[in-house]
């Protein structure tokens, strides 16, 4: 009789010490969340680069030796695409200025503007002189963009200084990933050593074959959209740096849902700044029938295709089946990731909830088991 | 002085032997196996001590591996210890259990229980699928290894029955 009292006990007892752990948490949260988020930043990269370090490992026979190459072969790669990406747009952008001043862009806008009310179906043409109207408010979003640019450049030192933290905390990780799991496995008591084991095996599979299928999935939208953009150009695009568009756009496509848009920001701004001025461009048609001015809506509708077939055919095959949870779940996961964390929270989100599936997993594991281990 | 970095550079030219690798030698599983290969086994092998009547693993509890017996002894048993307890064998220093565990997913088919304190090397599927992932050659080297030494049990087991049934 004694028994259920005393369960009843500890079940109070654990809930007042979940909620202090809770509250606590919630009370250092802001104190440790860049530190965390750095850390997971850093264990996703070992994970990714893990792999390669061991291979060359074991050619070389030294652990350190074998995190230098890697991280330097990472960063030649990482800083000659930054530098030439940097250098191919400024090189781009003083062309456009010396090109194109503050009237020629308002003039630009005004044409623009006549061209795509002549184009609308005359219910639709209000009395007012619509060509002012939106080639003033045209040049307004331009101005208010590049007037945000000089607030981004502000952030950068804040970027700079996670990117290096996430840098040491990844070459840490790298050289003493084997030791700190090793210490991690021989602190689980011998009742629950095996069943540890597993679940740091299942976690680690988890997340490295979500991340492989991402990078894939990535490489595919790159690839197509490279593809795309080379297609669209052969039909009078003009678009330039289609090379550093793809390659972004499959990074982008790293965040879901808002990802594929952030790509197409570039391509349709290289477009923009490339066409400016030129007739043929301005008054293109998509299909010989939707104005499409810089051939912007050709080149929406290219990247909505590639979205498409990497959305509906090529991640469900890579990243789906690497995490197993159904879309409509992963749908709800990434909408509580956004709102709690933004774009990190979406970015984090599906591999985070595949984590939590397998310790739940786990826990359910041992709770059957519990009377054999 | 003892330093880490030097003691980094000059790894190797020590040639003795450590304990966990004179035991890994011993065992049918790692036969025909590099002094390299050694090095990366001791490195993934996972050292765990259990006090005199500590249970290993109980019967019918998933299994996930093998283990070899650094240092003690281990009884196989088969029932509980408060009467009815069967001992199917009682494995000393050198040997080693549960190899079966590394091929399937069935439940243990007895108990192992440590009949003194004793120190065991845990060797589990996981370690087996990441040495197929890192190390191929290695893995394979084991995988026919283990194949060899259930097909020596088997004909064994074989070997017993034409006896039985000649009988």
């Amino acid at each position: 009789m004694i028994e259920p009292q005393v369960n009843y006990i500890q079940q109070i007892y654990r809930i007042i010490i979940a909620l202090i752990v809770i509250w606590f948490i919630n009370l250092i949260w802001p104190f440790i969340s860049d530190v965390i988020l750095m850390l997971v930043f850093a264990f996703l990269f070992t994970t990714l680069l893990l792999s390669s370090v061991d291979r060359f490992e074991r050619k070389i026979g030294n652990r350190g030796l074998s995190v230098l190459s890697v991280v330097i072969i990472l960063l030649t790669c990482v800083s000659t695409f930054i530098g030439s990406f940097v250098s191919q747009i400024s090189i781009q952008a003083q062309e456009f200025s010396e090109r194109v001043d503050q009237t020629t862009m308002v003039n630009e806008f005004r044409s623009l503007g006549d061209k795509a009310t002549s184009a609308m179906p005359s219910f639709m043409k209000s009395e007012e002189s619509s060509s002012d109207y939106l080639a003033n408010k045209l040049t307004e979003i331009t101005q208010s963009v590049l007037g945000s640019l000089g607030s981004l450049v502000s952030t950068v030192g804040n970027f700079m200084f996670i990117a290096i933290m996430v840098f040491i905390f990844t070459i840490i990780l790298l050289s003493e990933y084997h030791k700190f799991k090793k210490s991690l496995v021989n602190s689980i008591p011998n009742k629950y050593f095996e069943v540890g084991l597993k679940l740091i095996y299942n976690i680690e599979k988890s997340v490295s074959s979500y991340l492989k299928g991402q990078f894939l999935s990535a490489a595919s939208v790159g690839g197509m959209s490279i593809a795309g953009l080379l297609l669209l150009n052969f039909f009078g695009a003009n678009i330039t740096l289609v090379i550093f568009i793809g390659i972004i756009a499959g990074l982008a496509n790293l965040i879901p849902l808002v990802g594929p848009f952030v790509g197409m920001v570039p391509a349709l701004l290289i477009a923009f700044m490339n066409n400016l001025g030129n007739d043929a461009a301005t008054s293109h048609m998509f299909l010989g029938t939707i104005p499409s001015p810089f051939f912007s809506i050709d080149i929406i509708f290219m990247f909505l295709i590639v979205q498409q077939i990497e959305g509906n055919l090529i991640t469900p095959a890579l990243v789906g089946k690497s995490v197993g949870l159904h879309p409509m779940l992963v749908m709800i996961v990434l909408l509580i990731g956004g709102t709690l964390l933004g774009p990190l929270g979406m970015l984090f989100a599906v591999p985070a909830s595949g984590v939590i599936k397998v310790i739940i997993k786990e826990i359910a594991f041992v709770r059957r088991n519990a009377h054999l281990l | 002085m003892k330093s880490a970095k030097w003691e980094n550079i000059f790894k190797g030219w020590n040639n003795s032997e450590s304990e966990t690798v004179h035991t890994l030698k011993k065992i049918p599983v790692f036969r025909n196996l590099s002094s390299k290969d050694f090095g990366e086994l001791e490195n993934m092998m996972h050292r765990r001590d259990y006090k005199a009547g500590d249970f290993i693993f109980k019967n019918r509890a998933p299994g996930e591996g093998m283990y070899i017996i650094m240092r003690g002894s281990i009884k196989i048993t088969i029932g509980t210890r408060s009467g009815n307890e069967n001992i199917l064998a009682e494995l000393e220093k050198g040997e080693f259990f549960g190899e079966l565990a590394l091929f399937d997913d069935e439940p243990r088919s007895a108990n192992a229980i440590a009949i003194e304190d004793c120190k065991l090397l845990g060797f589990f599927t996981q370690d087996l699928m990441i040495l197929q992932e890192r190390n191929p050659v290695l893995g394979h080297k084991i995988m026919f290894n283990l194949g060899g030494l259930l097909g020596e049990r088997l004909r064994k087991t074989n070997h017993m029955l034409i006896k039985e049934q000649s009988k």
